[in-house]
């Protein structure tokens, strides 16, 4: 998927995301990855392709690594370096006129190298959930493999 | 005590209760004043970003300026009687930019004219978001520094 309009819903923990179609994602089912049961490190789950295979990792609400069972599907993003993968509890795409975004960027320091993690909200009334910056995703994820 | 007669051009402010000191602003910088609400947290957000509301179809991040300022924030129960001060963008920034403040309790007006003394060294919080402290009545008010909070919310 490549339209920037178009947005898909992550379930984290407690907390909703959007992530935009602009950087094409795949989403895979969870009986289609190899889950890595080990205890050590920050690695869910693996998608094998060939001789390749890319991690996913899965998160809370905070963002911050978590381990848990109950998750059926992972989001994988392109990217140009190594593609990266985030576990989530849900996964919806939503109708494309359902999802006016807002610009809006945190205030202060932004947490990875490329910079805030987002960059949009979707406001429903007082509600808000933030949207993905797609490249800062995919470099606070490829982070968390550095971490280990 | 006799007041003192105007010395400059009359300023309408709001004065803007905090935990444990009180700012004085323009009122011309408030855009609206209004009750809590549910925020969104934001993951990875500074620790004096309190939270993200929803306001006329815009996001507005939510600040605790007493956390930036190194005093002691407001607890839980002081927020929920408190209020949601949502300020214009700072200048240069984008039109959407519009950030809030929570504060502890209804802003109320004042108007600066001159004639209130600059607060003493004594009285003076020592913080760079603070330009000046200014003796209105019995209080010592703050006035907050927006360059310097301009640069610590949007450094790049």
């Amino acid at each position: 998927m490549a339209d920037p309009n178009q947005y898909l819903r992550l379930k984290l923990g407690d907390a909703n995301f959007l992530l935009p179609g602009v950087p094409g994602f795949v989403i895979e089912q969870r009986e289609h990855l190899v889950v890595d049961k080990s205890s050590a490190g920050n690695v869910a789950a693996w998608r094998t392709m060939q001789a390749t295979r890319v991690p996913a990792y899965c998160l809370d609400a905070a963002l911050r690594v978590s381990r848990h069972a109950r998750w059926q599907r992972a989001v994988f993003l392109d990217a140009a370096s190594q593609a990266v993968g985030l576990v989530a509890d849900e996964v919806e795409l939503l109708p494309r006129a359902e999802t006016v975004i807002a610009p809006f960027i945190p205030p202060g320091s932004p947490p990875t190298r490329v910079g805030p993690l987002f960059s949009g909200a979707w406001v429903t009334g007082n509600r808000v959930v933030l949207v993905f910056d797609p490249p800062a995703l995919v470099a606070y994820l490829q982070s968390l493999g550095e971490a280990r | 005590m006799k007041p003192r007669a105007p010395a400059g051009p009359r300023l309408h402010s709001l004065e803007i209760p905090l935990k444990g000191l009180t700012l004085i602003v323009p009122s011309a910088s408030v855009a609206e004043v209004i009750n809590p609400i549910d925020m969104t947290p934001v993951p990875f957000g500074e620790p004096w970003l309190k939270g993200v509301i929803g306001w006329r179809t815009l996001a507005v991040p939510v600040i605790s300026l007493e956390v930036l300022l190194g005093t002691a924030p407001p607890a839980l129960p002081e927020i929920v009687k408190g209020k949601i001060v949502i300020f214009y963008p700072l200048n240069g920034r984008k039109e959407w930019e519009f950030y809030a403040l929570l504060v502890t309790a209804e802003p109320r007006p004042q108007v600066v004219d001159g004639s209130q003394s600059v607060a003493g060294q004594s009285e003076f919080l020592e913080s760079p978001y603070i330009a000046a402290g200014l003796r209105i009545g019995e209080q010592t008010m703050f006035v907050p520094d927006l360059n310097k909070l301009r640069k610590m919310f949007y450094p790049t």
